[in-house]
């Protein structure tokens, strides 16, 4: 009796044991973590280094690892240093698969960061399958509001406030100011342009004359099409949502026959520096063109990220020009160094995409709109300031400095609002 | 010295494979006896299987006791002029390879150590699963009979092939050691005929409506309305291959709008169809990188991200296009009625975010969806539902691993890509996670746990990440030999035997190999890559599952 009683026994301690040992087997111990170390994080990122794309966004990465280098100067992040893997995709769709599968299956990368590029983004997406490999792709560098379907993009965390949202706010300020006048848009003809249409439409704006144009077609003969086609309609406003090559070649294009409408530009192809280095076509041309932005002005020293930024440029990105590019990427350093504070100690692919659900709408960053990070929205920036260029290339404030609009990317109101931003945490490193 | 050994025991081993040919196949009436004879030290039999498949087994005199079933692939079951030829269908064939030659080393090195070979024609060409499941099944018994000091059987096979050894595995584990399915089609054929099919359909909607694509008469008359169907696809594409730069539309496309053909370059309809139906973006000599010229220029770019996924396309629609011919003729023959069915099929869901991907190639979003129009337009194919019914009552896959199982694909090849095996590996994922669950409970009741060991490796034959090479002026050169990764089943015969090595340590010790032996053979073979975190992209019949 006593013996059956103890082989009972016995048969139901293995049998604690031996369910135990099935639930630890799911759960991963920390130093199973892709990428993650006692005392280091790896992160990689895609970015067009060299190739068509490379002037201007071949600075976004270099200027994230700079801010990383900041950070592992001051100690790194709970006790890890960031260390970043930089890939050329060279704006390719199949290159980018062919890296992002490098960087998680060679190089072993905890996260991906920064990725670069609509197109570029679906396919590492769609081809590398990072949802169902829980990997996770933060801070896209892409506007393309769709990255915010959490059913499709699980692991996907854009940053940049969408173009359907850009698109609504110029709508109406549009309407707001040049009732009357006669209005074309170019407009990309691809996911960057239908998120553009998606927030015209939203803001009610109508155009006299719509211009499509297929994204690598773009060059100083098409754009001479453009401007007949704006000329024969008489267009007195003429909205360009495309990318910066676009914008160079309508505005010299249309300087040379003479025609000098109020240009307006999508954030994407209005980035003076790179205008400037990619291009004939001078900057002074840009002179009273009116755009929109998330980000202060690369050239604002009197902001304090990007005086901050500007530091940390001189000391760990040695010879760059500090411009929107190098802007762009160190804010994006900034916010994964958010989230991997976020994230604790204890780190786990999940942990930190739950980090940034549960906390990523308070991350200190440099964009003047808010974060709209929660458990049912992966929305990051919400919103634009409107600005016009002056002679130099630097965006200036239409109206009074911090005036910012924020809205949804779907039928929601703009709403203009005098938002706070974050303050600068002490040393720029967070908290 | 050594080298020397080696040399001699090819020698031998290969003149021993000849002499089998010259072996008297048996007539029926003679079934499942065997007739051998020793030459070079290589024992070769010869026989037919009681449903009259012609068997051929062979060891070496030191036979080590581990011996190969080998599964072919699909085989036509007519005679297409210059590609295949029916009378080598039957053909019984001992090892794996994309030609004679490579099939030839592979055998003669597995033989020059110690193992044995066997495989049969089966009785039938096309798709004869059902069937070669159980002539495999009786030819480990009569290799066996005449082998009795086997002690481990590895089974593989190639594409169909690799179909059949999955299926063995899962119904007949007690018969097998270890599994090692090669650029196997995984699940149901059902997916493969969706993927063949859609590209089919597609050339047919686009390019030539006067291709039947479905609905074959029997015999002889089926026979001409395939080939007749083969040479109106091989026109298309060959018209479509010369007009990629032009965007030139072939004569036969009656079917599209003038104003669409005005509108849109006929190498956007290729890569739609090719998208739309799954198809790789990467072929036999068009890597997806590389473009002529200064890697700056806009040229350039054109090149990669407008012609590049056309010109792929086209490569690989030349397998796929012509495989959905003898495939849906094949089956409608098999089941008694057509069986492609696309009635229901949302073709702008298939193409889903290689709209935006691949948007220069598709010559802009309003250029997509006018091509996405004419396709929502066009006759689409209905399956006779009784038909249907017996097509998916065939022998199909349960995703289960009973068995130490190596498979090895190409992700991105032309016929069976990647979505095939990562079927497999989802589906046995899910079964493990089944298994652990029913493991807790029966360790709760007190009863003998279940096994809950994985018993998958899946080993990638990644394409070189560059190979397109330029003519001087300035097209790519599409005469080279296929890039190893790309075309359907295109692995080396260092790449075969390394993957039969692995095979057989899995059948010695009863389980996967540790990843540190699997890499050392791996390396040495080149082009292997042994990774759990590669996902390859599912097919469209199992993503819209």
């Amino acid at each position: 009796m006593i013996g059956s009683f103890r082989k009972k026994g016995l048969a139901a301690a293995s049998a604690v044991i031996a369910v135990a040992g099935l639930a630890l087997t799911s759960v991963p111990a920390q130093a199973s973590v892709p990428g993650v170390t006692a005392n280091s994080v790896k992160l990689g990122i895609t970015v067009p280094m060299t190739g068509i794309a490379a002037p201007g966004y071949s600075k976004v990465a270099p200027a994230m690892k700079a801010y990383f280098d900041y950070v592992n100067a001051n100690g790194g992040i709970n006790g890890r240093k960031i260390q970043l893997v930089i890939e050329d995709d060279r704006y390719l769709p199949q290159e980018a698969v062919i890296k992002t599968n490098k960087l998680i299956l060679r190089d072993k990368v905890f996260a991906i960061v920064g990725a670069l590029g609509t197109a570029n983004n679906l396919a590492i997406n769609s081809r590398v399958r990072l949802g169902a490999r829980g990997v996770p792709s933060l801070f896209v560098n892409t506007g393309f509001s769709g990255f915010a379907d959490k059913k499709k993009f699980p692991t996907i965390f854009p940053l940049f406030s969408s173009y359907a949202m850009e698109a609504k706010i110029m709508g109406n300020y549009i309407k707001e100011n040049f009732a009357g006048k006669k209005i074309g848009l170019i407009v990309q003809n691809d996911d960057f342009g239908v998120d553009a249409l998606k927030g015209f439409a939203a803001s009610g704006v109508k155009f006299d004359e719509t211009i499509k144009y297929v994204s690598g077609t773009q060059s100083p003969a098409t754009a001479l099409t453009w401007v007949q086609k704006l000329v024969a309609a008489k267009i007195e406003v003429v909205y360009l949502f495309g990318v910066t090559t676009a914008t160079a070649a309508a505005v010299g294009v249309a300087a040379q026959a003479g025609y000098r409408p109020q240009w307006i530009f999508g954030s994407v192809g209005a980035d003076a520096t790179t205008i400037q280095t990619a291009t004939t076509v001078p900057v002074a041309l840009l002179n009273g063109a009116i755009s929109a932005s998330f980000m202060p002005d690369a050239a604002d020293t009197s902001d304090e990220y990007v005086k901050f930024f500007r530091e940390v440029n001189a000391e760990y990105n040695k010879g760059v020009t500090f411009d929107n590019n190098v802007l762009v990427g160190m804010n994006g350093g900034m916010m994964v160094a958010n989230a991997l504070k976020a994230a604790g100690r204890n780190l786990t692919r999940a942990g930190l995409m739950a980090a940034i659900e549960s906390k990523g709408s308070t991350f200190a960053s440099a964009a003047l709109v808010p974060l709209a990070y929660s458990s049912t929205s992966r929305v990051g920036y919400t919103g634009y300031w409107i600005g016009k260029y002056n002679a130099t290339g630097s965006l200036l404030p239409i109206e009074a400095k911090n005036v910012v609009y924020t809205t949804d990317s779907g039928n929601g109101p703009v709403v203009k609002t005098t938002t706070k931003r974050p303050a600068l945490p002490p040393k720029g490193l967070p908290q | 010295m050594k080298r020397t050994f080696k040399a001699i025991a090819v020698g031998f081993t290969s003149a021993a494979l000849v002499a089998l040919s010259l072996v008297v196949v048996p007539t029926a009436a003679q079934a499942n006896t065997p007739v051998c004879a020793t030459v070079g030290g290589i024992k070769s039999c010869q026989g037919r299987t009681t449903d009259g498949a012609v068997y051929a087994l062979q060891a070496p005199l030191n036979f080590n006791g581990t011996a190969f079933l080998y599964s072919k692939g699909y085989r036509p079951m007519i005679s297409i002029p210059g590609r295949s030829d029916v009378a080598n269908s039957s053909l019984a064939e001992q090892a794996p390879g994309p030609d004679a030659a490579t099939k030839v080393a592979v055998a003669t090195y597995l033989l020059s150590k110690g193992y044995g070979v066997f495989s049969s024609g089966f009785s039938k060409a096309g798709w004869n699963t059902d069937s070669a499941l159980k002539t495999n099944v009786e030819l480990i018994g009569i290799w066996k009979k005449e082998f009795p000091n086997t002690k481990k059987i590895v089974a593989w096979g190639e594409s169909g092939g690799g179909f059949m050894t999955q299926a063995l595995a899962e119904n007949h584990s007690n018969l097998i050691d270890a599994a090692v399915p090669l650029c196997m089609v995984g699940g149901s054929v059902e997916a493969a005929l969706k993927m063949a099919g859609d590209a089919l359909w597609g050339i047919k909607t686009f390019f030539d409506p006067t291709i039947k694509g479905g609905g074959y008469s029997a015999g002889t008359a089926g026979v001409v309305e395939q080939l007749t169907d083969i040479g109106k696809i091989a026109a298309a594409l060959t018209s479509l291959s010369g007009a990629v730069a032009t965007g030139a539309w072939p004569a036969t496309a009656t079917a599209v709008p003038a104003a669409v053909k005005a509108a849109v370059p006929s190498r956007s309809a290729v890569t739609l169809v090719g998208q739309m139906a799954g198809l790789p973006p990467i072929s036999a000599n068009i890597d997806g990188v590389s473009g002529p010229g200064d890697p700056a220029s806009l040229p350039h770019a054109q090149f990669v991200l407008g012609a590049a996924p056309a010109i792929a396309t086209l490569q690989n629609m030349q397998d796929a296009a012509i495989l959905g011919v003898l495939l849906v003729a094949d089956l409608e023959g098999i089941n008694g009625g057509r069986v492609f069915d696309n009635t229901k099929t949302d073709y702008e869901a298939q193409l889903g975010d290689a709209k935006a991907i691949y948007n220069l190639a598709l010559s802009g979003n309003d250029a997509a969806d006018a091509l996405l129009l004419v396709l929502k337009g066009a006759p689409r194919d209905a399956a006779d539902p009784a038909a249907l019914t017996k097509l998916r009552a065939m022998v199909s896959h349960k995703g289960v691993v009973n068995v130490p199982t190596i498979a090895m694909t190409a992700p991105f090849e032309s016929t069976t890509p990647g979505g095939h095996v990562q079927w497999l590996i989802n589906a046995n994922k899910a079964n493990l996670e089944k298994a652990k669950t029913a493991a807790v409970a029966a360790i709760r009741a007190g009863k003998p746990r279940p096994s809950t060991t994985n018993n998958l490796m899946v080993i990638w034959n990644f394409p070189p990440d560059k190979y397109t090479t330029f003519t001087s002026a300035g097209l790519p050169d599409t005469t080279r030999p296929a890039a190893n990764g790309t075309k359907h089943c295109n692995y080396t015969a260092a790449q075969l035997t390394a993957m039969a090595e692995i095979g057989a340590l899995a059948a010695a010790t009863g389980k996967l190999p540790n990843t540190a032996q699997a890499r050392i053979l791996m390396r040495k073979a080149g082009g292997l890559s042994f990774d759990r975190d590669f996902e390859a992209a599912l097919l469209k019949f199992y993503a819209n599952e």
